[in-house]
């Protein structure tokens, strides 16, 4: 019960937060209460003029409300209760005619913006660490506590609807720009300087004139009916193509706002406080929750013991100039690092500093860089066709053609150039490291570290222990990608490895059911229907008929009648359509447009009549990933539950609202699952189907992958 | 202490000026350099004391050009920089300050270079306008700047190109071109004499191309960076006599004799080496390509700023205990063929020797087949900042090659100087 301090210095009383044995502080149900009670100590004080709001913790003012809290709520009045309680305290701050102002010194979310909105002023430090946002959207929720009230009166309506339903933070020079603070302060004498300022408003000797003048196309958008009436529309438009209508809190968020804006503030929190209510309790919120805690824990996830400790990178090899090797270099340049790129000639490695720089130009259009950064970075790749300069790389990551010769001779190459300390990675897709390691001296130096698809885009890596692997090379491997920004799954060294293996069956699937005479558009509709971001058939186009097959084949060859490649693939194959790339496959590409390539009927009779229902086709694709996630389970290239889906939101983007595949299949129950698989194992006669023993031991003994449901 | 060891180096190619390198600035030249000679010799980066680049026209956008080189190339912050200018010795002067530091036991390891985008060399405003300009900016009211925009006429916008101004010598009041003219009037330098030495360094760069090479770092480029550039593009396979002599004098219309022809390039480029002490070089278990052996700089009259090397040469010989003769190659950087030719007439003329060195003996004779053997800046392009640098590379390349004992690299410098480098294997 102590988080708040309260210092009284002559006119002017200082509330600082300092939560005890934490590093942050949250807002939960006591720290309200404190925060009520030491109001209502002030405001009985009438030598009391000004309020200063400040944190103890470096770099973070108030990280936001406990999301504990917002988990353990089941009931949407409990929900509101919660809303309109920390309403009442911030209501309390702005009507309390005292001059307050919030220091925000570092990150300062949801709720800890919310008060800050509350105070009449808000100052912040110079420094990098302040971050502004409401990200309560991620959550599955809303802003509970008068966000979305204030945000958009202070910042501006089309600055606050922006945050507020993307969620996205700010700066502290943006947030100085918007209005939304109105002092920038050097770290050092923020609080001084604060005090200052409470003294200056006071004696009337500081005017805080707040933002710059409003620009005339803000004024009519904003200020107009017409104007804000084709904002809203134009947001509503946005949220619904990124959203995709999966996720209702942006579309609530907007709703409310578009509802209260200019209105009665009173109202407007009420309604506020109703949407919030209700988005509380959804699924959808209580699974990105989980998914949050997920994410959170997955970023320091130790993986290796903590003696071990990982060598520190200075410069990073790169052999494969290809899609891959290229996004590679691009991102381990955006995170500072010196990359030497190899390919056996210069037209790899145009194509790779073309998409490099078309990514840093990308970044410096969304004023993610800076151009003096994106110069600086772009010059961090350094192409070469010799293996000049790998020798005193600390890690080499391999990203050659898809061959287990050629990649066993670059390892044997590069395995006499660097020293034995250097990390050999493998950026294999479906090929067992161990195969590769051996063919390199010090072969426990090599690991796997399995990109996706866009490289830049997509967070995950599966890090790959092979039999031979040192903890050492694995220490290092996890914190290097970690450093550039990756989630990381260690994962045993099977064909495949974790998340291709257990996609693979879903693409694979989707090529019986074509076979069986369902429409391709049918098919990637129902997929995304559930939330993939792609369809199983899209997927293959994009990664390429010849990658999946080749992929496909290997994990047939490995695991066995059970992974047969469906035969259209190898049908479309042979006819030699890549798919994307060669802009046809299954489809026809033109542009974004794309339709069914004729070329592909006929290729194989069709089997069936393609009267499957839309459930029991999404069934076959979903339950038979659950199945070989079962056996990766089963066979511990997972080591948990919690690795297959943090894989599975991360590299693939199975939809995290759903909080992944397993707690998805839990949802369904084991026992479910089980029977709708034996069904499809005896209707189809296809062993595919056939639950494994994990499954059913799921089903028998524990209820559930994550214990009992 | 040894001697100082040049252990590696590796340069841009050369390429003609707002030709394929005309985006790209000279910091970035350089760092492509610096990072290339980095790779080449695995040299922990944090253990590089110093840059030191030579750079004739500093970038506006980045003064003190070696130090954005040498963050760009990835070498820690803490690291120092510096860039120096002797004019077209720059490349010279960024090794044999080197030289002083690591002497002086300033640095024990430096990379040295030069870098130069020509193309980059900005037009300027006059001085009339830009001090309206500066006016306008301070001006307090709308009265105040209405009266300076009044004052602005048609002629001030005419822009002046920095390049021209940089290489017109101020206190002579000659461009460099004249100063060739002066000497191929004392000299009697005829026209066909200086469109022949111009067709061999064509020639000698076209047959050295393969050489050359490995000197190189293939540089990537064009918007999206669908050109590799590997050789220099000045030297003209094609080149013929004819084509040369049908050019006309552009410095003096009438009785000139030099020509853009018979005149070294405008070109971009950059050059990075690295030097350390020759005990330093081997304990870290290099094997440096030489070894610098003396250096001599030496003023003259600007214009006749193209003898610089005659003055320096004898200076550096003395300096080295050797004589001309010893030299198994010659690197006389091509500013213009009338001056290397007088350089050559001058050394091996008596009554020179008696006019200005006190002495009846000649300094000697320069074999022409021992003379920049792979061509010159007439065919290869001269980045003025750069080219002392080059001189340096190749020569030390080209007695690897040869298994040659000694190498003279010296050069004419604007403002009326000369410089020359004596190296050994």
């Amino acid at each position: 019960m102590n988080t708040l301090n309260l210092r009284i210095e002559k006119e002017i009383a200082i509330i600082e937060f300092d939560q005890p044995d934490s590093k942050v502080n949250v807002l939960n149900t006591d720290t309200m209460r404190e925060l009520d009670g030491a109001i209502d100590g002030i405001l009985g004080k009438p030598e009391i003029k000004a309020l200063l709001i400040v944190s103890k913790k470096a770099g973070i003012f108030i990280a936001g409300a406990d999301i504990k809290e917002i988990e353990h709520i089941t009931s949407a009045d409990d929900a509101r209760e919660k809303a309109e309680n920390g309403k009442a305290v911030l209501d309390k701050i702005s009507n309390s005619g005292l001059v307050t102002v919030a220091v925000i010194n570092g990150v300062c979310l949801g709720g800890g913006l919310e008060l800050a909105l509350a105070c009449k002023y808000r100052v912040a430090g110079f420094s990098d660490a302040v971050k502004l946002g409401l990200p309560e959207v991620k959550l599955g929720i809303i802003p509970g506590f008068g966000g979305t009230q204030r945000l958009p009166r202070i910042a501006g309506l089309t600055r606050g609807l922006n945050m507020i339903l993307s969620g996205e933070m700010i700066s502290g020079r943006d947030a100085l720009k918007c209005g939304l603070v109105d002092r920038l302060f050097p770290e050092v004498r923020l609080i001084e300087n604060s005090v200052a300022l409470a003294r200056g408003i006071l004696q009337k000797t500081i005017r805080t004139g707040r933002k710059e003048k409003k620009k005339l196309f803000l004024v009519l958008l904003e200020d107009t009916p017409f104007g804000r009436a084709l904002l809203f529309s134009q947001a509503r438009k946005n949220v619904l193509q990124k959203t995709k209508g999966f996720y209702p809190a942006s579309l609530k968020a907007l709703e409310v706002i578009r509802r209260t804006y200019g209105k009665d503030f009173k109202a407007g929190s009420r309604i506020e406080s109703e949407a919030f209510g209700e988005l509380a309790v959804t699924d959808v919120s209580k699974n990105l929750i989980k998914v949050f805690y997920l994410n959170e824990e997955f970023k320091k996830l130790p993986w290796i013991a903590a003696d071990i400790k990982p060598d520190k990178i200075n410069k990073c090899g790169i052999l494969g100039a290809g899609v891959m090797g290229g996004g590679i270099a691009q991102l381990v340049s955006f995170y500072d690092i010196p990359s030497r790129l190899k390919d056996i000639n210069y037209e790899a490695l145009k194509s790779a500093l073309k998409t490099a720089k078309g990514l840093f130009d990308y970044a410096l259009k969304k004023r993610i860089l800076k151009r003096h950064q994106v110069d600086y970075k772009m010059g961090l790749i350094s192409p070469t066709t010799t293996y000049r300069g790998f020798e005193n790389t600390g890690i080499v990551i391999e990203a050659v053609v898809e061959d287990l010769n050629i990649k066993q001779k670059v390892f044997t190459e590069l395995s006499r150039i660097v020293p034995p300390t250097t990390v050999l990675a493998s950026n294999t897709s479906s090929l067992p490291i161990i195969n590769i390691a051996q063919a390199a001296e010090y072969p426990e130096r090599a690991v796997g570290l399995h990109f996706f698809n866009p490289v830049h885009r997509m967070p995950l890596v599966e890090v790959i222990r092979s039999e031979r692997s040192s903890d050492r090379a694995l220490a290092t491997t996890i914190a290097f990608a970690r450093r550039i920004g990756k989630v990381v799954i260690v994962v045993k060294d099977v064909p495949g490895f974790l998340i291709n293996r257990i996609l693979l069956s879903y693409m694979n699937e989707a090529g019986f059911l074509f076979e069986e005479g369902m429409d391709i558009r049918r098919i990637d509709r129902i997929a995304r229907g559930f939330g993939m971001p792609m369809g199983p058939v899209e997927l293959i186009d994009e990664v390429g008929i010849d990658v999946g097959y080749k992929v496909a084949k290997i994990l047939e060859s490995s695991y066995g009648p059970r992974m047969r490649v469906a035969p259209i693939l190898e049908k479309v194959k042979e006819k030699g359509l890549l798919g994307k790339k060669s802009k046809a496959g299954f489809y026809l590409h033109k542009g974004r447009e794309k339709e069914p390539n004729p070329a592909i009927f006929g290729l194989v009779g069709p089997s069936g009549s393609g009267h499957i229902s839309d459930e029991t086709a999404l069934k076959r694709m979903i339950y038979i990933m659950v199945n070989e996630a079962a056996r990766c389970l089963e066979e511990k290239v997972a080591d948990r539950p919690q690795t297959v889906d943090i894989g599975m939101i991360m590299g693939t983007g199975f939809p995290p609202f759903r909080a992944g595949l397993l707690r998805y299949a839990d949802s369904v129950g084991a026992g479910n699952i089980v029977k709708d698989l034996e069904v499809f194992e005896k209707g189809l006669g296809a062993l595919r189907f056939k639950p494994c023993n994990y499954l059913i031991d799921i089903r028998d003994k524990m209820g559930g992958f994550y214990g009992t449901v | 202490m040894g001697r100082i060891a040049i252990v590696e180096g590796v340069r841009t190619p050369f390429v003609k000026a707002w030709t394929l390198f005309e985006d790209i600035p000279a910091q970035r030249l350089g760092a492509i350099c610096v990072r290339e000679l980095l790779e080449m010799t695995h040299l922990d980066p944090d253990l590089a004391d110093e840059v030191i680049f030579g750079a004739v026209a500093q970038p506006v956008e980045a003064s003190n050009v070696a130090r954005v080189i040498s963050l760009y190339a990835g070498i820690p912050k803490d690291k120092r920089a510096y860039t120096v200018s002797r004019n077209c010795a720059s490349g010279f002067e960024s090794i044999t300050s080197a030289l002083e530091k690591i002497r002086c036991g300033l640095d024990e390891i430096v990379v040295s270079g030069g870098t130069e985008s020509m193309s980059n060399i900005p037009l300027i405003f006059g001085k009339d306008i830009t001090k309206i300009f500066t006016r306008l900016n301070r001006a307090k009211d709308l009265a105040e700047k209405i009266k300076l925009f009044s004052q602005m006429r048609p002629h001030h916008f005419k822009p002046v190109a920095g390049i021209a101004l940089g290489l017109t010598d101020p206190v002579c009041g000659l461009n460099m071109g004249q100063t060739a003219e002066v000497l191929a009037k004392e000299f009697g330098i005829t026209r066909e004499e200086q469109d022949g030495f111009s067709l061999m360094s064509h020639k000698r760069a076209i047959s050295g191309r393969m050489k050359l090479r490995e000197e190189i770092v293939p540089v990537m480029t064009g918007r999206d960076y669908n050109i590799v550039v590997e050789d220099d593009n000045g030297p003209r396979e094609n080149q013929t006599i004819e084509a040369l002599s049908r050019l006309k004098p552009y410095f003096e219309r009438h009785t000139g004799t030099v020509t853009v022809g018979n005149s070294c390039q405008v070109t971009d480029g950059a050059c990075a080496v690295l030097v350390m002490d020759e005990e330093k070089a081997k304990a870290m278990g290099y094997e440096p390509l030489g070894y610098i052996r003396a250096y001599s700089y030496i003023g003259l009259e600007p214009h006749k700023m193209g003898l610089g090397p005659v003055y320096a040469i004898p200076g550096v010989l003395k300096k080295a205990g050797l004589k001309l003769k010893d030299m198994d190659l010659v690197e006389i950087n091509e500013a213009f063929a009338a001056q290397v030719l007088a350089c050559i007439k001058a050394l091996d003329s008596k009554k020179f020797a008696e006019e200005n060195f006190n002495t009846s003996e000649p300094v000697g004779r320069i074999d022409i087949e021992k003379l920049n053997v792979n061509g010159g800046a007439i065919a290869l392009g001269h980045p003025v900042g750069v080219s002392g640098s080059r001189l340096v590379l190749t020569l030390l390349k080209e007695m690897k090659r040869r298994n040659a004992r000694f190498g003279l690299a010296s050069l004419c410098v604007g403002g009326g100087q000369g410089g020359a480098v004596i190296l050994e294997r």
